[in-house]
């Protein structure tokens, strides 16, 4: 019996069986994919760092390091196993080349080691520790990923050649968010250009325990070893691993929710409408006898057939994205050991959207027990009362014209049943406009103000090079007697040492230079104009536990020294962790130089930048167009997409809910409307009657999803900004597009769901529905 | 007499294939201006099928339905709508009101989707309909809050705001207690006598006893008429008697 009900019911409404079947699917397939890509990137994770023994302390440094010292540590220190200090030989990308390209423009910084002895191993894509021949060269994965490179190719490294003879995975440094990149070379070749860039050292401790890391993370802070440069712990390599992966997990299974949202909502719609359909029947079989259990067997055996149907789609769906999704995680991490495992977890997921289905249609169903058999045969529909809007009546209504009345009246007399409808509309408008506000103020020029930097037409940076500062008073003397730069400032950023109020220690990127030339925003405080002032960026102020008025102690030329902080800005630049200040040094190296520029005339900008760039070859020159552009051009063109891929995602959830929303209501005012069209209301009436509804229903849903995006959406918006070190976050609007052509396409949708949502409206009979 | 509605060998049926079956089977009908006319049957006679097909609610198979001389089976749905919102007035069984709007609200609805720049006529109107029917004091009431016979004289003021050539009932009194059932029968009798036509379906004899012709139906045919003098109020027992007779001759 069930399967002839099911097989009739699914016949005579095949589009939206389908739709939901489709639904389900793609939220089984993607809670599916989810899960497995869980197990299977933890487990690759796992697999790699237990193969490659990743260090479970390490520390940057560059400058002078003390061996002896560290040993003596390493050996008094009860919490290490092993203890080993490896080079890492920074060099320019411009002396890399592979084939035809050098990578100068990578934003990577590429480096080269000799496969260490102890552990912290670099692996070949089978999971072997390389055995490196002289002459051979073995490449971060990620350049076999963007083509850089393939096997057997040529490489030119500081003029020395050697043949690609594979690819490597590094446990420490594979992932594209950490900025090091490390390539592997023979003893012998390391030695041969070891003089041809800076030297880097990992000092890395292998510990008995794991658990011991906190302990001996303080011993080795308190000691006042080597520490010029980041610290870095086994559970933050194995985060900087997971990140990439994980981020596109978090987004799958963020997607899932919402498609399973969907998916809920087309079955809640359907079902409603359906039951709306068969009200009398229902009624009449709780009168003869049939217990509500049964009665909702009938209807449950539908929808179970269709979530099983989807599940069993969106698992074959998840066997061809799998290998898709997998091959990152395999290519980077090679295979989870655990695999076997994931299968496993991917049933486990469906199974979870399955009695998730299952159980929602159970609770949907729980209203027949509420239904009254009498009242059902009496009057075939479901008897609601409607609340409020008492005093909103036709026969003082002056305002709309009969349809509308009745479209606005039957919103605000049944607000419950609208409610859902709304909060899909807010929704929508929500992520129409939050994203694109967000793409807006990103690609604006305003935005450079978040980045640290002022306001100014070129800009020339002086980088991994030595004499920095001699090059930076080179190109300083030239600006001075050129006539179309009106000003200019030199600013160098150097690495001080501050004393934190635990009284840790934590390097900070100081520019020095003259502020007051091209100001950025200060969120707080003002510029640095005194020798005993600084300023914080944003994420250091948080860090350090500054704020505007204290001081801080910065170690400059080897004595203490202490700063009042005057002013916190906002910087995306440099892992946000910047600081600026006035005060002359001569000790520290230099990390880079950045020479800014205005021009009299900004039709200049092209011409002074080749100008520049052909007569200062060390320096990289570019105009603040260009330069913001070539920082964040990724992400403004990522960041824009995901705007429209969000606006066609609103509309189309837009369109399927008002589609279904509407096919519902028509289902449950049918007696309703065959009174009216009993009365002489035309068919066309009818649709008025639903697109006012429908319009009311839109300008509340746009109205508070536009005053959504604009605060709490700015609030989100500003909170994924600032974890980059931006603060006082605020979106640039474009009216045009955010309040006019937004609107204009929600409404467009919402008009046409509604006109085809209503189409059955038309074919309700009056004597099938009215008849005694 | 002038004919406000011909029905010429009218043909009606339901199902398909080997369940098909004729629920009008051939019917002509007249009714005049003025008339007061009424329809028995057994259940499933055809005898709603008929009043739904005369007034263009529900289309036929074949034959022809005049009204005012215009043949109903050539007009487009809303000129069908038109007629029934300007010249024809409808009271069924169940009073047929909108949850949403209240009693006053509910009596000007089909007025108000013409005229709505005469909406304080249309409410004078209404309100002095209501006062006739005696729910004067209900306008504001919800349809939940008033009794059965309440609503029917709400149903029969709706009926009246465009001054119909003719009402149509389907067993208007048929969910009333027999007070209120006369209550509503009296004022059809009313609007009857000022002129306008009535034509209701009933199994009830009292009710059928009101009119001046009752037309009996059995298997979608009207199979006989019987003719009685215009109701003045006074004899409704001999009245029934006499239906009730032609009732048990035709076997209903």
């Amino acid at each position: 019996m069930y399967y002839r009900i099911i097989r009739n019911d699914i016949l005579k409404s095949k589009a939206i069986t389908l739709t939901t079947t489709i639904f389900v699917a793609a939220a089984a397939m993607l809670v599916s994919l989810a899960a497995i890509l869980v197990v299977n990137l933890s487990g690759s994770i796992d697999t790699l760092m237990k193969r490659a023994e990743t260090p479970h302390f390490m520390q940057m440094h560059s400058g002078v390091i003390d061996i002896k010292r560290l040993t003596a540590f390493a050996e008094q220190n009860g919490h290490v196993d092993e203890f080993q200090v490896l080079e890492f030989l920074n060099v320019d990308g411009v002396q890399i080349v592979f084939g035809e390209g050098s990578l100068g423009d990578n934003v990577q910084d590429n480096g080269f080691s000799i496969q260490s002895e102890k552990f912290d191993y670099l692996l070949d894509l089978d999971g072997n520790v390389i055995n490196v021949s002289d002459g051979e060269l073995y490449v971060p994965i990620c350049y076999m990923k963007d083509n850089t490179a393939r096997v057997g190719d040529k490489g030119v490294i500081c003029g020395k050649e050697f043949t690609v003879a594979g690819f490597l995975r590094d446990s420490q440094m594979n992932s594209t968010l950490s900025s090091s990149k490390r390539f592997l070379v023979s003893k012998n070749d390391y030695a041969e250009i070891r003089n041809l860039g800076s030297t880097e050292y990992l000092i890395e401790f292998r510990l008995k325990d794991l658990s011991a890391l906190v302990a001996f993370e303080t011993a080795y802070i308190s000691a006042g070893l080597e520490a010029n440069g980041p610290t870095i712990t086994y559970p933050l390599f194995r985060l900087l691993n997971a990140i990439s992966d994980g981020m596109m997990i978090a987004v799958i299974l963020l997607v899932s929710v919402l498609v399973a949202a969907i998916a809920f909502m087309c079955i809640r719609f359907t079902l409603l409408a359906k039951i709306e359909d068969d009200y009398r029947e229902i009624g009449v079989m709780k009168a003869i006898g049939l217990r509500v259990s049964d009665v909702k067997k009938i209807y449950l055996a539908k929808y179970a057939a269709i979530a099983v149907a989807g599940s069993i789609l969106g698992f074959a769906l998840s066997f061809v994205f799998r290998g898709m999704l997998l091959e990152n995680i395999r290519l980077y991490m090679g295979e989870s050991e655990n695999s076997s495992f994931a299968m496993f977890f991917g049933i486990a997921g469906i199974l979870l959207v399955l009695l998730a289905i299952i159980a929602y249609v159970w609770v949907v169903l729980r209203r027949f027990r509420k239904l009254s058999a009498a009242e059902a045969i009496r009057f075939g529909t479901s008897q609601e009362k409607s609340v409020g809007a008492r005093s909103f009546c036709l026969s003082r209504n002056r305002l709309f014209d009969t349809n509308s009345f009745l479209g606005v009246k039957d919103v605000l007399a049944r607000k419950s049943l609208y409610a859902t409808m709304l909060v899909v509309l807010v929704i929508s408008a929500f992520i129409i406009i939050v994203p694109q506000n967000l793409s807006n103020t990103i690609s604006s020029k305003s935005f450079i103000t978040y980045m640290g930097i002022g306001n100014c037409d070129m800009r020339i940076d002086i980088q991994q090079t030595d004499n920095i500062s001699r090059k930076a008073a080179e190109i300083s003397k030239t600006m001075r007697s050129d006539s179309a730069i009106t000003k200019y400032a030199v600013l160098t950023t150097k690495t001080f040492k501050a004393t934190k109020s635990d009284g840790s220690e934590q390097s900070i990127k100081t520019e020095l230079g003259d502020h007051s030339i091209f100001p950025v925003e200060y969120s707080e405080g003002r510029a640095p104009a005194a020798e005993n002032e600084i300023a914080l960026s944003v994420m250091n102020a948080d860090e350090l536990g500054k704020t505007v008025g204290e001081g801080i102690t910065l170690v400059i030329e080897g004595k203490e020294r202490n700063l009042t902080v005057c002013g916190i800005y906002s910087d995306i630049t440099n892992g946000g962790k910047t600081a600026k200040a006035v005060f002359s040094d001569n000790s520290a190296g230099i990390m880079w130089c950045v020479i800014s520029a205005e021009l009299a005339d900004e039709s200049l900008v092209s011409g002074k930048v080749s100008e520049y760039a052909d007569r200062f070859d060390f320096a990289k020159v570019s105009g603040i167009d260009e330069y913001i552009n070539q920082t964040f051009g990724s992400t403004i063109s990522s960041v824009g997409k995901a705007s429209r891929a969000a606006i066609i995602v609103a509309l189309i959830i837009t369109v399927l809910v008002t589609l279904l929303f509407m096919n519902m209501l028509v289902a449950k005012d049918r007696y309703s409307i065959a009174v009216m069209k009993a009365f002489g209301f035309t068919n066309l009436d009818i649709r008025l009657q639903y697109v006012s509804r429908s319009v009311f229903v839109l300008i509340i849903g746009i109205v508070l999803g536009t005053l959504l995006a604009n605060t709490l959406g700015e609030v989100l918006a500003g909170t994924v900004i600032s974890s980059f070190g931006a603060s006082s976050f605020k979106f640039q609007v474009n009216p045009f597009s955010a309040y006019l052509i937004s609107p204009l396409m929600m409404a467009g949708s919402v008009l046409i769901a509604t006109i085809i949502g209503t189409s059955g409206a038309g074919k309700i009979k009056i004597y099938e529905n009215i008849k005694e | 007499m002038k004919k406000i509605i011909m029905g010429e060998n009218i043909v009606k049926s339901f199902g398909e294939g080997d369940e098909k079956r004729n629920v009008l089977d051939g019917v002509s009908v007249e009714i005049n201006e003025g008339e007061f006319v009424s329809v028995m049957g057994p259940s499933g006679s055809g005898k709603s099928t008929l009043m739904f097909s005369l007034c263009g609610m529900d289309g036929i198979d074949s034959g022809k339905v005049t009204f005012s001389g215009r043949d109903l089976s050539v007009l487009k749905e809303q000129e069908l709508a038109d007629i029934r919102r300007t010249k024809m007035g409808f009271v069924f069984q169940q009073p047929t009101l909108l949850k949403n709007l209240n009693i006053l609200d509910n009596i000007i609805l089909p007025s108000m989707r013409d005229n709505r720049k005469n909406a304080a006529k249309i409410t004078k109107k209404a309100r002095a309909l209501m006062k006739k029917v005696g729910i004067a004091e209900l306008e504001k009431r919800d349809i939940t809050q008033v009794s059965g016979g309440q609503l029917q004289r709400a149903g029969i003021c709706r009926a009246l705001m465009s001054n119909p050539k003719i009402i149509f009932g389907d067993e208007p009194t048929g969910a009333l207690n027999s007070k209120y059932a006369q209550e509503i029968m009296d004022i059809l009798s009313e609007i009857n006598a000022e002129g306008t036509a009535v034509m209701l379906v009933t199994h009830d004899a009292k009710v059928a006893a009101r009119t001046e012709r009752i037309m009996f139906m059995r298997d979608g045919k009207i199979v006989s008429e019987m003719r009685l003098p215009k109701f003045n109020g006074t004899h409704i027992d001999d009245r029934m008697i006499k239906v009730m007779a032609k009732m048990r001759e035709m076997g209903i």
